[in-house]
């Protein structure tokens, strides 16, 4: 066979050496000007051939090749004609130079491809049919298009036959159809940073696999379904569920935790059939975590469709009105007046539910907002005054560009995986540096651990020490300060914001400037950071007030023990998990991807998440659920429909509305912020360590909590109790189709 | 500024801003902000004080009395000291009878 395995694990520049000599701005590099199929075009240097090919119009077939890997240049379909070479070339795999004269629709050209397509097909089985990649599969559509109409194969010994690796949970293999093209291999190695996908053998005896029995243990392996371009890798969650071409797409926001990937929902009907990556570059680029595109089928189990009203201890189904009505009188009953009168605003609440909520409890006289996290009674030790002290400021896409990054009290694996597939791009491309201080985990990129506690961080500020890490971060150009979220969920958060924020002022030059802001705060849940721009936050007074009616929304994480017995409750969610258990009332909301409603990332990007299915049952949209309430109640609120609230959004802060793009704080009030954390009063840091907010990547919330798929992944990985399916059941009938 | 920062009433329980990150419409409130928030936070420190920067957004300060009352007042181009005693008067404006 002609594939080859040219790939090699780039790994350019190791752990701390010479990368602080690169410089840290990229160059421009110079333009260059070439001729395609007779048309001239301008593509700065360096770019591939292929790419300036697209950049002229003319489509070039590929298989192996892909703009955010690194190129391996084996599988031979992009091959075009340059003048003057005596053979046609590799288009990706070969720079695009000035003056030269391309050619990608010749007879040659055209003999190639035909003669590339007929050696792929040779070793191809032939079950199009049965075979989940259908209708989208680069094989099938570019053999229509390129491919020649016969072929002169005809072996005896039947195709190439391969074994299937049994890969885990969710990646079902069929390596009969693999055509070695290593865009897996190549995923994995440089993205999720799992070193031991690779491939064995050459020649026609290439096998890509784990080398021993075992499951590919990432968050990001999802991925490689999409990037194998047959059906070699499919979705075992989705295996034989749906073709492409019975699906609706809706192109909404991940709700999973605080990155806010951009993602495309495929339904039918009213079934969410699965989700998909969409492309964009400043959050997710191309890729998103196995929670994200696994945990829909937790959006089918444990549903509440119908408001439920307790009657004893059992709940009975009601009408909307009359669970509304109960709440009425809930509230009068319990005599909750002011603060007493407590909200708790979830993880997975949407800004505009929050946005209402906060309207109705003020105007009920309450300023008790909490939120739903380890002392989220209290106000945060972050501040919601200046947006730049909860953010993550610097931004996701210019981490790259981080030297030197120290990480507090933050697990990027699980807290934001798709964060911390550009740290390790960062690692290998330019060689970036990490610290930590918190609890250790397995980590994609090489790590320097500091410490363990607030203490520890104090320590590292005032007295580094000489470790490597340390030297390196006295002189990194764009160093990057880290926090995360559960830091602030201890009482060491203050005291900890305290040391890096005087830290981040001493250096400021370097912190802070027009380009380059190294200073941010990880946030991990979804509605975080849109609570915060909203100040849906208690005060110091309404902390200390027993509470005695308490609205849950999609709270699910709380301490039980913080719901006095005597107090009425109401949850408001999609699921029945933690929340409905303590209700009183239950009203059945709606999931993210049954509503149209924004939200804020962790670096304060605004996304509006479109509708893909109907809410099930009786369930309604949030915010409209709030807005009915608010009528029961006699508080009406002033909007009635979404672009009126959208309005009040924009008198909270114009940046809740300002959809895809992010409002940057200036460096001065960004200064003021820190200098407010920097002079705060807080006791002493303690020595007690920081603990990892998620134990299980794989089971955070109702909806993951509910998944079947994600149930299997927690055990699969997690608990690494996996039990490798029999792979080569139904081999004899695979081999029927050779 | 301390003037103002004593004279908030008890039941204003927010106080926002909206301003651009660059427009000289904002300077003065941008001014107003930096020399005043921890003389304001320190009198008043159950006080929500949101600064929300967005570009190109005019320049504006809303209050929140108890019960959910709003109101607002432009504070386009005015100057460190205008921006005070608009904010001033906002905040003493005593149409809410509610206290
Ligand atoms: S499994 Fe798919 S992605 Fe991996 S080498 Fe084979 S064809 Fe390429
Ligand atoms: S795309 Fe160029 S060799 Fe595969």
């Amino acid at each position: 066979m002609f594939a080859r395995s040219r790939f090699v694990a780039r790994r350019a520049i190791k752990f701390g050496s010479g990368s602080r000599t690169l410089s840290t701005t990229l160059p421009r590099r110079a333009d260059i000007t070439l001729t395609v199929d007779g048309k001239e075009v301008t593509v700065p240097q360096g770019t591939a051939l292929i790419q300036a090919c697209e950049a002229a119009g003319a489509t070039v077939p590929r298989f192996c090749y892909h703009d955010r890997l690194a190129i391996a240049g084996n599988c031979r379909m992009c091959l075009v004609e340059v003048e003057r070479s005596p053979k046609p070339v590799a288009s990706c795999a070969m720079p695009a130079m000035p003056g030269s004269k391309v050619f990608t629709n010749t007879p040659l050209v055209h003999k190639a491809r035909e003669g590339v397509m007929e050696f792929l097909l040779a070793n191809h089985p032939l079950d199009c049919a049965i075979c989940d990649q259908g209708g989208e599969c680069d094989l099938q559509d570019q053999s229509m298009r390129y491919g020649s109409d016969r072929t002169r194969f005809h072996e005896i010994t039947g195709k190439r036959a391969v074994e299937n690796k049994d890969l885990g949970p969710i990646v079902k293999t069929s390596m009969n159809r693999c055509i070695q093209c290593t865009r897996c291999v190549r995923f994995a190695n440089d993205v999720a940073g799992v070193e031991d996908l690779g491939t064995t053998g050459r020649g026609n005896d290439l096998q890509i696999g784990m080398y021993v029995e075992k499951v590919m243990d990432s968050e990001m392996s999802g991925n490689i379904i999409d990037l194998c371009p047959v059906g070699a890798l499919t979705s075992k969650p989705y295996a034989f569920q749906a073709r492409p071409w019975e699906l609706k797409k809706t192109e909404s926001i991940d709700v999973l935790d605080a990155v806010g990937s951009n993602i495309r929902i495929d339904s039918r009907g009213v079934q969410v059939m699965r989700i998909q990556p969409k492309i964009n570059d400043e959050v997710n680029e191309e890729w998103i975590n196995d929670k994200t595109r696994y945990a829909y089928d937790g959006l089918k189990y444990q549903r509440l469709t119908t408001p439920l009203v307790r009657e004893g201890d059992r709940f009975v189904p009601a009408t909307w009105e009359h669970a509304l009505e109960t709440i009425r009188h809930g509230l009068i009953n319990s005599g909750a007046k002011g603060d007493e009168i407590k909200a708790v605003a979830g993880h997975l609440a949407d800004t505009e539910s929050l946005t209402t909520l906060k309207d109705l409890f003020n105007k009920l006289g309450s300023e008790n907002l909490t939120l739903d996290q380890p002392f989220g009674d209290s106000p945060p030790a972050t501040g919601v005054d200046l947006r730049s002290n909860y953010l993550f400021n610097t931004g996701i896409e210019n981490i790259e560009e981080a030297d030197a990054v120290l990480l507090i009290g933050t697990n990027p694996r699980h807290e934001a995986a798709i964060i911390n597939t550009r740290f390790r791009k960062s690692f290998l491309r330019r060689g970036a540096n990490f610290g930590l201080i918190g609890e250790t985990f397995p980590s994609t990129f090489e790590l320097e651990h500091l410490g363990q506690s607030a203490k520890d961080a104090e320590t590292f500020f005032s007295k580094p020490g000489n470790g490597t890490f340390a030297k390196i971060w006295k002189e990194a150009k764009k160093p990057l300060i880290i926090v995360g979220s559960a830091v602030m969920e201890t009482k060491d958060g203050a005291a900890v914001l305290k040391a890096v924020s005087k830290h981040v002022l001493a250096n400021q030059a370097r912190f802070l400037n027009q380009e380059w802001n190294g200073f941010s705060i990880l946030q991990r849940a979804a509605s975080r950071a849109a609570a915060y721009d909203l100040g849906f936050t208690p005060s110091t007074t309404s902390s200390s007030v027993k509470p005695k009616f308490i609205y849950l929304l999609n709270a699910d994480e709380f301490d039980p023990t913080t719901i006095p017995s005597s107090s009425f409750v109401v949850y408001q969610g999609h699921h029945g998990d933690l929340g409905a258990q303590y209700a009183d009332v239950c009203l059945p909301g709606s999931a993210y991807t049954e509503k149209s409603t924004t939200w804020i990332n962790t670096e304060g990007r605004a996304q509006l998440g479109r509708t893909a299915v109907p809410p099930p049952g009786a369930s309604r949209e949030d915010w409209k659920i709030l807005r009915a309430l608010s009528e029961v109640l006699n508080q009406p609120l002033p909007y009635d429909d979404v672009l009126a609230l959208r309005d009040r959004m924009w008198d909270i802060s114009p940046t809740l509305v300002r959809y895809d793009s992010r409002e940057i704080p200036s460096v001065e009030l960004t200064k003021l912020g820190l200098q407010v954390l920097s002079e705060n009063k807080t006791s002493q840091a303690s020595g007690e360590k920081f603990k990892k907010p998620i134990e299980d990547f794989y089971r955070t919330d109702p909806i993951s909590r509910a998944s079947v798929t994600m149930a299997a992944c927690s055990k699969a990985f997690t608990k690494g109790d996996y039990v490798p399916a029999d792979v080569d059941e139904g081999a004899t009938a695979q081999a029927s189709y050779a | 500024m301390t003037t103002l920062a004593r004279s908030i009433p008890r039941t204003v329980k927010e106080i926002r801003f909206h301003l651009c990150q660059t427009s000289p419409a904002s300077r003065g409130v941008r001014q107003f902000i930096l020399s005043s928030y921890s003389g304001i936070k320190a009198s008043n420190p159950d006080l929500k004080f949101l600064v929300r920067e967005a570009a190109g957004v005019e320049p504006k300060a809303f209050v929140r009395w108890e019960r959910g009352v709003e109101s607002s007042t432009g504070l386009s181009g005015l100057n460190e000291k205008d921006v005070a005693s608009a904010l001033n008067q906002l905040v003493n404006q005593q149409t809410v009878g509610k206290a």
